[in-house]
């Protein structure tokens, strides 16, 4: 029993301490100082990671290059969910006055945020609701990610390609479908077989999965979570050929096999967006790139990859951007056999977020 | 299992006078707080200003203490959902899975009833949410009330089992159709929303909180099965022998303990996600036991070690945007203070595996 | 086409499972000491990130190696200090280990994410390495998988026929027997921790410098936790272990090599077999034998008492 009171008494001096500093805190303010404009950005991982989050970060490091009167608060790993409230919360309590979260897992949250303080401005990279206060934007990459199909169906040997994807969200589907629709237009005997990792980053799990795909034969894998570095370079150390995604940097960890990546370039956009809120022009809109905006880029290409390939890339991407080409140009079937484009119809782009099955000649489960 | 003659006498130790005690309180968490900013310094940081910017940004605003007690609200129920079977030597590591089949039922409710009113459907919901965590908890009480697995294992294991019982649904069958195939649940009808006070996030599973802590200090102090549960925790023999079932009390506590972690997890996507997520919780069943622990199951304590934690764990947020450094380095401060609390703990009573 | 799979499948549980038996080997030591260490996480996240930075300062990973075998050692000393000399709370005290090992790993690692290494090689041997199929499977593997199974062994003879393994199962059983018997049971306990710290670190290692030659945060993503359950498993015996560790490392291989195939297999019910197996393979046993665990497991022993 003397226990429970010495556990009582220390009960009551934690209690007591913070009821004193609670004091203390709210009494003596902290300065806060003059707002140029801020800008907070949430990042899911690592800054570092060669990948999704570095691209964001590289952009955000861009537009303050760009625009010196700009603060940046940046904060990294932030967990999905209540976390995310609290810190975006945080960032505008500090003054800011654009916040990029910038992961998918941050549309929630964002929108409850939002609400909270109509006068500060969201952009949200991939989401698919708008607020008054909250744009989204994203560049449509299955025309990149078709270019990279056609690259890789020229330079396989085995003629089965792979892909490692951490979850299979509607646009992830729509990647690894485009990529392997290109393949097939310049190597009709390609197969495609899809893993999925269930996490946005697993080094362990994506190690496993890209070595799985090479056991099958494949020798081109590609890779489609939060950092390519992992994939990129299991498949380096088995002879085989990658493609990239996020990161325009990817290339140097496999400089034998690398056929080429798709990299969100982010500054000028975020430049952008910065200036809008600056001069007051900003409004809320679902904003979708495409080949031709300054924000997906095409990285270079890698040794590996036979110029007449590199030739078909290029003439198709202008085709692309001169609307001749279209990805998903009917008739296409699923992998289970039903047809979901029409022959003479195309899959319209803006419905890529309802698209959950996977291409014929794509082994693998959407659902 | 009592205590043995130096065992008491270190407790004897304990009484001294109050301001020894400040001193010796200070000094504890003192040490903790000093080696990180030890440790803070080596990175080349300012250890003053990091605690200052800590504390200011937790406590120094309505909002800031707003998030505190969001953040204290589920710690502090698995944290008794420890407590509660630990008052007969029942070890339950399992609050987190317990937590996560407590949303599950939970989450069943409010996308199957979501045409009904908020009167009839939030209580659904919660009473759902207990009944999960505490069938879950069930499992392992029952294994150990026949003999046949110790409940520290079986309750270790089935957090695993219950974290992919959920993936599997969000995954899978609940999957949101009007979420670009993410996985996660359809959103949650108001009606099955827990409202919140004010514009803050202090929701109403507050209530929840100081039911559960009342209930417990009053059942443990003043009730009948209160004397019976201590007399088992005392001793085991002499209890059964009077009479008192054992068994019964094993499976019941664990059904209870596991209930309030399923409350917690029931809050979770009730009040604060809106929905189903496989992120759920950063570890809040394994935080509560540790919190439990440094209070020794003591109810007061509790509260005040969720304190602590919390303001720590928020504290993480500015360390990162004002210090550059990485988030997760909050999780040293917090083992740390675990480490200087638990060096202290080890002369007291020991625990029965 | 059978045989490429079943080819594919064993080497994916090789390599899944040997950072688990590590970690597994490791806790069995400790656990036969009587003291189980939950904060097992931590400890091979402390040598992962020792393991990687030290690679990527020296270019070398056998240093790497070696520097997170002692870094995971040295970090569960913090551990046997508390249970051992404070006699803390084993399970709590686990637990807030594991929280250390998360942030202190993350607050050594920032600086390194995204580096790039050389990391472990596949070693070839000679004449066994060319075999047409049982070459890929077994004989293409980086050093630290070969020697696994080896040290698996090596601490099966320790801990069975040798005194020492005999007085730290004692330890183990009955400290106070042990104790009346002369034996050290602190000293014993100490270095049964320092031989579990080497083999999480050297787990750890494995993951960031052989299977996925970089670093992130958390990368251990619950293995730690995993080879807990894994020693429950093999019921604290280390050749067992190795089947267990084939089990749960094939469990994860499996559904990836599954998705491969193009097979439709939830992954998330398949994932959950190891835990029930082990959760039945004990219920099963405790009902007919008392106990597989040491006795004295968790308890703390107390000097003359």
């Amino acid at each position: 029993m003397n226990i429970r009171r010495s556990s009582n008494g220390f009960a009551f001096l934690v209690l007591l301490t913070g009821l004193v500093m609670v004091i203390v805190f709210n009494l003596t303010g902290i300065a806060s100082a003059q707002p140029k404009l801020k800008v907070g950005i949430l990042h899911i991982g690592s800054i570092a990671d060669a990948g999704y989050n570095q691209a964001h970060a590289e952009g955000a490091q861009v537009m303050k290059k760009n625009l010196p009167s700009v603060e940046l608060i940046e904060v990294e790993n932030v967990p999905e969910g209540a976390d995310a409230e609290r810190v975006m919360e945080n960032m505008i309590r500090q003054g800011a006055q654009l916040v990029i979260p910038a992961s998918f897992g941050y549309l929630d949250p964002a929108l409850r945020v939002a609400k909270k303080y109509p006068d500060v401005k969201f952009v949200h990279p991939g989401g698919y609701k708008l607020a008054p206060n909250l744009g989204t934007y994203w560049a449509s990459t299955p025309e990149a990610f078709y270019l990279m199909g056609v690259a890789a169906g020229k330079t396989t040997k085995t003629n089965k390609l792979g892909y490692v994807v951490a979850l299979p969200i509607s646009f992830f589907l729509a990647n690894v479908n485009a990529f392997h629709l290109g393949a097939q237009s310049v190597n009709p005997k390609v197969e495609t077989r899809v893993v999925f990792t269930g996490t946005f980053l697993d080094p362990g799990k994506e190690a496993t999965a890209a070595n799985a795909l090479l056991d099958q034969g494949v020798d081109v894998v590609g890779v489609i979570v939060d950092s390519p570095i992992t994939v990129v370079q299991a498949a380096e150390k088995r002879g085989a050929f990658s493609v990239g995604y996020h990161y325009i940097g990817v290339q140097k960890f496999a400089p034998k096999g690398w056929i080429s990546g798709i990299a969100f370039t982010w500054g000028e956009l975020y430049t952008r967006f910065a200036k809008q809120v600056m001069d007051g022009t900003w409004k809320s809109e679902a904003l979708l790139g495409d080949l031709s905006s300054d924000y997906l880029t095409i990285a270079p290409f890698g040794p590996g990859v036979p110029s007449a390939g590199v030739e078909l890339v290029n003439a198709k991407k202008k085709e692309f951007i001169s609307g001749k080409l279209n990805v998903f140009q009917g008739p296409i079937k699923d992998n289970k056999g039903v047809e979901r484009v029409k022959a003479g119809e195309a899959f319209p782009i803006a419905a890529l977020g309802k698209m959950d099955w996977l291409v014929e000649g794509v082994m693998g489960q959407a659902k | 299992m009592g205590l043995t003659a130096k065992q008491a006498n270190e407790a004897f130790r304990f009484r001294s006078r109050w301001w020894v005690s400040s001193i010796r309180f200070f000094g504890l968490f003192g040490l903790a707080f000093l080696v990180f900013a030890i440790l803070l310094l080596a990175f080349g940081k300012n250890p003053i200003k990091a605690y200052v910017d800590i504390f200011s940004s937790t406590l120094g605003s309505t909002y800031g203490l707003s998030e505190i007690l969001v953040k204290m609200i589920p710690l502090t129920l698995t944290a008794v959902a420890v407590a509660v079977p630990s008052r007969i030597w029942l070890i339950n590591v399992g609050g987190e899975g317990q937590l996560y089949i407590g949303a599950l039922f939970a989450t069943w409710g409010a996308l199957t009833f979501n045409s009904l009113p908020t009167w009839i459907l939030l209580p659904l919901v919660s009473v759902l949410g207990f009944l999960g965590g505490g069938l879950w908890a069930s499992i392992s009480g029952i294994l150990r009330a026949r003999g046949w697995v110790s409940e520290t294992i079986s309750t270790l294991l089935l957090n695993y089992v219950a974290i992919l019982l959920v993936n599997f649904f969000v995954f899978g069958p609940w999957k949101d159709p009007e979420s670009a195939n993410y996985p996660q649940t359809a959103e949650f009808v108001d009606a099955a929303t827990l409202p919140a006070i004010g514009g803050t996030r202090v929701h109403m599973g507050f209530i929840f909180v100081l039911a559960a802590l009342t209930l417990f200090y009053f059942v443990l102090s003043r009730t009948r099965w209160g004397l019976e549960m201590r007399a088992i925790g005392g001793n085991p023999e002499a209890a059964r022998r009077n009479g008192i079932p054992i068994t019964g009390y094993i499976t019941l506590l664990m059904f209870i303990g596991g209930g309030l972690a399923g409350l917690a997890g029931m809050i979770e996507v009730s009040a604060i996600q809106g929905r189903l997520r496989p992120s759920l919780s950063p570890g809040y069943g394994f935080i509560g036991f540790l919190i439990s622990w440094m209070a020794g199951g003591n109810p007061l304590g509790i509260v005040a070690a969720a304190f602590l934690l919390a303001i720590v764990t928020a504290g993480g947020d500015i360390l990162q945007m004002a210090h550059g450094l990485p988030g997760s380095a909050v999780n040293i401060l917090n083992a740390l203070i675990l480490f200087v609390v638990l060096s202290r703990q080890g002369g007291k009573v020991g625990v029965k595996w | 086409m059978v045989g490429s799979s079943l080819q594919g499948l064993l080497s994916g549980s090789i390599i899944a499972g040997t950072p688990l038996l590590y970690a597994t080997l490791g806790e069995v030591m400790g656990e036969r000491a009587g003291i189980v260490n939950l904060g097992l996480e931590g400890v091979m996240l402390m040598g992962a990130v020792v393991g990687f930075s030290t690679t990527v300062k020296t270019g070398n990973p056998a240093l790497g190696v070696l520097a997170a075998a002692l870094a995971g050692a040295l970090f569960n000393m913090i551990f046997g200090f508390l249970v051992i000399e404070r006699r803390a709370n084993q399970l709590a005290s686990g637990l807030a280990l594991m929280f250390c090992g998360v942030g202190l790993s993350a607050l050594l690692g920032a600086p390194y994410i995204g580096s790039q290494i050389k990391g472990l090689n596949e070693i070839r041997i000679p004449i066994l390495s060319d075999l047409p199929v049982a070459g890929a499977t077994l004989f293409h593997y980086d050093i630290l998988v070969y020697l696994v199974i080896p040290i698996a062994i090596l601490i099966w003879w320790a801990l069975f026929y040798t005194r020492w393994g005999l007085s730290l199962r004692a330890v183990g059983e009955k400290p106070t027997a042990a104790f009346a018997a002369g034996k050290h049971p602190y000293r014993l306990q100490y270095q049964a921790l320092f031989i579990a710290g080497l083999l999480g670190g050297i787990a750890g290692a494995h993951l960031s410098l052989a299977v996925a030659n970089t670093w992130a945060e958390w990368m251990t993503a619950g293995r730690g936790f995993v080879a807990v359950a894994l020693v429950i498993f093999s019921k604290w015996h280390p050749l067992r272990a190795i089947a267990g560790a084939l089990l749960f490392g094939g469990a994860i291989a499996l559904q990836l090599q599954m998705q491969a195939r193009g097979v439709p297999v939830s992954p998330f019910l398949l994932d959950m077999l190891p835990y029930l197996l082990s959760l039945g393979v004990l219920a099963v046993w405790g009902g007919a034998r008392r106990h597989a665990a040491p006795a004295s497991l968790g308890q703390v022993f107390r000097g003359t008492e």
